[in-house]
C-alpha cells in the first residue's frame, strides 16, 4: 500500500503541516526494521498461576513499515510492545532493532520513541521543556535545542505553545506534545501505545490520521497498539492480530477481512455472517461449497475433502436482497434498521439468520420486515473456515 | 545509614526507657511497676487519663462534625466557610497553652468573666472541667481536618438517590450520610483520644492538684524528684492505652473505608441534605466555637499589651520589651532548633518516603513502621525515653541542640514521608519510563523527573516540622538545658511564676511567625504542578 492511496484514503494529507523541508529537521536519517524471534513473558496470577503474556510472539516489521498489534484486552499486545520498548524484560525470545539485538539492552539505550496512552507527559515542565527534554538527555546546545523544539512544535501545530503547562492543553494538544517528545529525538522506531483512546470519537479520527501523515512523512519505522479494529485498519500497512498472547494472523487490512483465518478473527474485524456448508467440489485454490442450496466459490487456506463441513464468511455488505421467488435462497426479513447512509437487514434463511447490509439508495433497500425475500450470497471470493477451527 | 539513624533515635531510647522501667542492676524486677500500680495517686493519674480522653474526644468528635458538616454540606458562602476554616486552624498552630491562658484570663479567680462580669469569689478554675474545655477547643480541629475529606468524598447523587426514593432530610441524614461517616467519626475519635492522653501542657496549668493526669505525674516525677525511674515506669503506664489505640486505630479504619467517590464524577449536583432554614442554627453552633476562640486570641492579644490583665488595663509595651530583652535566647535557641531542624526534617521524609514507596528491599515494611513509632507515642514518653537514653554514655547528648533537634525530625517528619509516599503513589510509573525512552538512566530521571515532582513533600514536611519546633513542648521539656532553652518552655516558666503578660506575648509571638510561615509555605506549594495538592494546613491534624 503506497502513499498516495493512504492520502486518497484520509482525504486530509495537508492535516498535519508536514512538508518536505520541516520534515527533513526531524525525520530518521534512514529506517530500520523490527524483528521479534519467539518472545514469550510470564506473569504470575493470584488465582491462575503462571500466565502468559506473550508467548512466542514472531514478527518482522519492514523499515518505514507502519504495524499495528490488535487484539482485545489482555491479549498480550501492550506486553509485545513494552518489550519491544525495553520497560519489560522477556522471559525468552530476543528483539532485533535494524540488525542490533537489544535484547538486553535498557530502555534508555534503546533509542526509540513511545507514545503513551495516558501521554505520561511531565506535569513540571512546559511544552518546551518537555518536547527538550530528550534532547538536554543528548547533551545538545541550547540554539539546537531552541531550533528542534520549535520545528517538531510547528510540525505537530503547537507552534506558541511553548510556556504553557501540559494541564493547561486539552487532550487532543496533550496528544501531539507527547508525540513531538517522541519524534524530536530523532528515534529508528516508533511504539505507540492505544495513544488515541483518551480523546473523544471525532477527535480520534483527526488524531489517527494525523499520525499516520506523521509517520509517511518521517518514513519512520511504527509500531502501534489498539483493540479498535477501525483505527487498525485505518493506520497500518499492516495488522497483526493478537489473542491470548499469540499472533493469530497478520496481513493487511484487505486480507484480514476477506480472509480471516479463524472465526476469532472473522468476528474481530468488521461485523460477518458465519454460515454452514457443505464441500461440494475442491479445485486447485479455490473450492465449491452449497449454502443454503446456493452453490459458491470459496478461497481456502487449508485444502478440504469433497463431503466437508464447513463455514464460510460472508460479510453483510457482500449479500443483495430480491423479490421473492427469484432464483435463489428464500428468506424472511426479521428486522430493517434505516441508518440514513444504509439500511442492516436481519433476514432468517432456514436455521440462520443473517446480517445484511444495503446501501440506502439501492433498490432492495426497502424490503419491510414480516416479508418474505430472496437472497443472494456472492457467487465467489468468500472466505472459508473448517468447522473445527 | 538510614536504619542507623532509626534505630539510634527511635528504637535505642525506647529500649532504654523500657530497661529503666523493669531492670534493676541488670536484673528483671518487675516490682516497680506493681508499687506504681499500687500508688492510689498514680491509679488515680490513670483513671483521669483515660476518662479526660474519652469526654475531649466524644465532646471533640461532635463538634469537627457539626464544622465538617457546616462546611461541607450547609451549602454557606465561601466567606462564612472561610470563617469556619481559620477558627479550625488557630489552635493547630499556637503554642500548647493558649486555651489554657486564656481560659485563665476569663475564669480564673481573677478572671474577667467571673471576677468582674458576675462578681463571684474564690472560684477555682482548676480541674476535671476547665481541662477538658480547654483540651476539647484545641483538639477538636483534628475531629474536623479527619472529617472534612471524608463528608466531601461523599457523592451528593447518593443522597440525591434517597431523596427521589422518597426519604425525608432527617430520614437521608441518619440512613445514609451518617453510616457512611462512621468509620471516619471513629477515626477522628480515636486521634483525638491520643492527642488528649498525649498532652501535657493544659493538665499542668489547669489540672490543679486535684486531677492528675499520668503525663503531669511523669514529668513532676523527674524534674521535681528526679525520679528517672519513676517517670520511666509511667511512661510505660501510658503506653499501653496509646498503643492500644493506634492498634484499634488501624484495625477500624483499615478495614471499614467507604469510598463512594467513583472514577467519573457524577452529575455535580448541589448538596439537598441541609433544608435553607437549618442552615442559620448549624452555622450559629458554629459561630459560637468561633466566637468563643477569638475572645481567647483577642484576651491573649490584649494581656500581652497591658500591665496587668484583672487588674491594671493601663496600656503598655513592656511585655514585649521583656520578651525581647530576657527572652531573646528562648527565641533565638528555638529558632536555631526549627532552622536547623527544618531541612533535616525534610530531607529525613522524602528519602524514607521515597524508599518506602519505590525501592523494594528487605525490611521494607518494618522501616516504615519504625518511622511511625516516635511520631504515634506521647510526647511525654518520647521525651523521657531520649533523656534516658542520652544521660549517660556512650552517647552523652543531655544540654545539647541536637537532642532536641533529632527529637523533632523523627518525631514530626512521618507527615513528609506520607506526604512523599502519597505524591509517589500519584506519579504515574509511565512518566518515569518515557524518561528512560527519551535516553535517560535512571539518575538522571530520579533527578530530572522523580525529585521535582516530590519536592512539594520536602517543603510540606519541612514546614510541618518548622511549626511543630515552634509549638510543642511535651516532649522537649524534658530535653532543654541551661544552653539551650525554648519558647513553649519559657511560657510555661512564665505561667507558673504568673506572669501571665509575658506568657500572652510570647504566645502571641509565636502565633505570628508560624502564621507568617505558613503563608509563605502555602504560597510556595501552590507553585508547583504535581498530580496531588499538597496543603500544609491539612498535614497539622494528625
Amino acid at each position: 500500500m503506497g502513499t498516495g492511496d493512504i492520502e486518497e484514503r484520509h482525504g486530509r494529507p495537508g492535516a498535519l503541516r508536514a512538508r518536505g523541508g520541516v520534515g527533513g529537521h526531524v525525520g530518521a536519517p534512514h529506517s530500520v526494521g523490527i524483528r521479534l524471534e519467539r518472545l514469550s513473558k510470564r506473569f504470575h496470577h493470584r488465582v491462575q498461576g503462571e500466565v502468559y503474556a506473550a508467548r512466542d510472539v514472531s514478527l518482522a516489521v519492514a523499515p518505514g513499515e507502519f504495524v499495528t498489534l490488535l487484539g482485545p484486552s489482555g491479549c498480550g499486545k501492550t506486553t509485545t510492545l513494552r518489550m519491544i520498548a525495553g520497560f519489560e524484560t522477556p522471559d525468552a525470545g530476543r528483539v532485533f532493532i535494524g540488525d542490533e539485538d537489544v535484547t538486553a539492552l535498557l530502555a534508555n539505550r534503546r533509542h526509540l520513541g513511545f507514545v503513551f496512552q495516558n501521554y505520561a507527559l511531565f506535569p513540571h515542565l512546559t511544552v518546551f521543556e518537555n518536547v527538550a527534554y530528550g534532547l538536554r538527555v543528548q547533551g545538545r546546545t541550547a540554539a539546537e535545542i531552541t531550533r528542534m523544539v520549535g520545528d517538531v512544535l510547528t510540525l505537530v501545530g503547537l507552534q506558541g505553545y511553548d510556556r504553557q503547562f501540559p494541564q493547561q492543553l486539552s487532550g487532543g494538544e496533550q496528544q501531539r506534545v507527547a508525540l513531538a517528545r517522541a519524534i524530536v529525538i530523532r528515534p529508528r522506531v516508533l511504539l505507540f501505545d492505544e495513544p488515541l483512546s483518551n480523546l473523544d470519537a471525532q477527535l480520534r479520527v483527526r488524531m489517527r490520521a494525523e499520525i499516520r501523515a506523521l509517520q509517511q512523512a518521517l518514513s519512520i519505522t511504527a509500531v502501534y497498539v489498539t483493540h479498535d479494529q477501525e483505527e487498525a485498519m485505518a493506520i497500518s500497512d499492516r495488522i497483526a492480530v493478537m489473542s491470548r498472547g499469540s499472533i493469530v494472523q497478520e496481513g493487511s487490512a484487505e486480507t484480514l477481512y476477506a480472509r480471516p483465518a479463524s472465526e476469532f478473527v472473522a468476528r474481530f474485524i468488521g461485523r460477518v455472517n458465519l454460515v454452514s456448508a457443505r464441500v461440494v467440489a475442491v479445485g486447485v485454490d479455490t473450492v465449491e461449497v452449497e449454502v443454503a442450496g446456493q452453490r459458491v466459490r470459496a478461497v481456502a487456506a487449508a485444502q478440504p475433502a469433497v463431503g466437508d463441513k464447513v463455514r464460510v464468511v460472508v460479510r453483510p455488505e457482500t449479500v443483495e436482497l430480491a423479490p421473492a421467488g427469484s432464483l435463489g435462497p428464500a428468506g424472511t426479513v426479521v428486522a430493517r434498521t434505516f441508518l440514513g447512509e444504509k439500511v442492516e437487514y436481519q433476514v432468517r434463511v432456514g436455521d440462520e439468520t443473517l446480517q445484511v447490509t444495503r446501501p440506502g439508495g439501492a433498490a432492495d433497500a426497502r424490503f419491510a420486515p414480516g416479508g418474505a425475500v430472496t437472497v443472494r450470497l456472492p457467487a465467489d471470493g468468500v472466505g472459508l473456515l473448517r468447522d473445527d477451527a | 545509614m538510614l536504619w542507623a539513624c532509626l534505630a539510634l533515635f527511635v528504637l535505642f531510647p525506647l529500649a532504654a526507657l523500657v530497661a529503666r522501667a523493669f531492670f534493676e542492676g541488670g536484673r528483671f524486677a518487675p516490682g516497680a511497676l506493681a508499687s506504681v500500680l499500687r500508688d492510689p495517686n498514680h491509679l488515680r493519674a490513670f483513671g483521669n487519663s483515660v476518662l479526660l480522653g474519652v469526654l475531649v474526644a466524644v465532646a471533640s468528635t461532635v463538634l469537627g462534625f457539626l464544622f465538617a458538616f457546616t462546611a461541607v454540606r450547609g451549602g454557606l458562602p465561601r466567606a462564612w466557610t472561610g470563617v469556619l476554616e481559620a477558627t479550625a486552624l488557630l489552635p493547630l498552630i499556637s503554642p500548647p497553652f493558649t486555651t489554657a491562658i486564656a481560659i485563665i484570663f476569663s475564669f480564673g479567680p481573677r478572671g474577667l468573666v467571673t471576677w468582674h462580669l458576675l462578681g463571684l469569689k474564690g472560684v477555682s478554675v482548676y480541674g476535671l472541667a476547665s481541662t477538658f474545655a480547654a483540651e476539647t477547643l484545641t483538639y477538636f480541629p483534628i475531629a474536623y481536618l479527619t472529617l472534612k475529606p471524608v463528608l466531601a468524598a461523599l457523592d451528593p447523587n447518593v443522597e440525591d438517590m434517597a431523596f427521589s426514593l422518597g426519604s425525608s432530610r432527617a430520614r437521608v441524614f441518619r440512613t445514609v450520610t451518617l453510616p457512611l461517616t462512621v468509620p471516619g467519626l471513629g477515626n477522628a475519635f480515636l486521634l483525638v483520644f491520643a492527642a488528649s492522653l498525649a498532652d501535657f501542657a493544659t493538665p499542668l496549668i489547669l489540672g490543679g492538684n486535684d486531677f492528675p493526669v499520668l503525663p503531669t505525674q511523669a514529668y513532676l516525677q523527674i524534674t521535681g524528684l528526679f525520679d528517672f525511674k519513676g517517670g520511666a515506669v509511667l511512661s510505660f503506664v501510658l503506653l499501653v492505652p496509646a498503643f492500644a489505640v493506634l492498634l484499634l486505630q488501624r484495625a477500624w479504619v483499615g478495614r471499614r473505608y467507604y469510598v463512594t467517590v467513583s472514577g467519573k464524577a457524577g452529575a455535580q449536583t448541589a448538596a439537598k441534605s441541609v433544608a435553607a432554614w437549618a442552615r442559620w442554627p448549624l452555622l450559629a453552633g458554629c459561630l459560637v466555637v468561633t466566637v468563643v476562640i477569638a475572645w481567647f486570641y483577642a484576651l491573649l492579644a490584649y494581656a500581652s499589651l497591658v500591665v496587668a490583665l484583672g487588674a491594671n488595663h493601663a496600656w503598655t509595651a513592656v511585655h514585649y520589651r521583656v520578651i525581647f530583652s530576657e527572652g531573646v535566647k528562648a527565641i533565638r535557641d528555638t529558632l536555631v532548633i526549627a532552622g536547623l531542624g527544618m531541612p533535616l526534617g525534610g530531607l529525613y521524609g522524602i528519602l524514607l518516603g521515597y524508599l518506602v514507596a519505590r525501592k523494594v528491599f528487605l525490611g521494607r515494611r518494618a522501616m516504615e513502621l519504625v518511622s511511625m513509632v516516635n511520631y504515634a507515642l506521647p510526647g511525654t514518653i518520647v521525651g523521657i525515653a531520649y533523656l534516658i537514653a542520652f544521660n549517660d554514655p556512650p552517647l552523652v547528648l543531655t544540654g545539647t541542640a541536637l537532642i532536641i533537634v533529632a527529637c523533632y525530625v523523627f518525631r514530626y517528619s512521618p507527615t513528609g514521608i506520607r506526604t512523599t509516599v502519597a505524591l509517589l503513589q500519584q506519579i504515574d510509573p509511565g512518566l518515569e519510563e518515557a524518561s528512560a525512552s527519551l535516553g535517560a538512566g535512571s539518575a538522571t530521571t530520579f533527578r530530572r523527573v522523580t525529585l521535582p515532582l516530590i519536592v512539594p513533600a520536602f517543603f510540606a514536611g519541612l514546614g510541618v516540622v518548622f511549626i511543630r519546633s515552634m509549638t510543642a513542648i511535651s516532649a522537649t521539656i524534658f530535653l532543654i538545658s541551661i544552653n539551650w532553652t525554648l519558647i513553649t518552655v519559657r511560657i510555661l516558666e512564665n505561667m507558673t511564676e504568673l506572669s501571665l503578660g509575658p506568657a500572652a506575648a510570647f504566645s502571641m509571638l509565636v502565633v505570628a511567625i508560624v502564621v507568617v510561615v505558613m503563608a509563605a509555605l502555602s504560597r510556595l506549594l501552590r507553585q508547583f504542578r504535581t498530580p496531588g495538592r499538597v496543603m500544609v494546613a491539612s498535614l497539622l491534624g494528625g
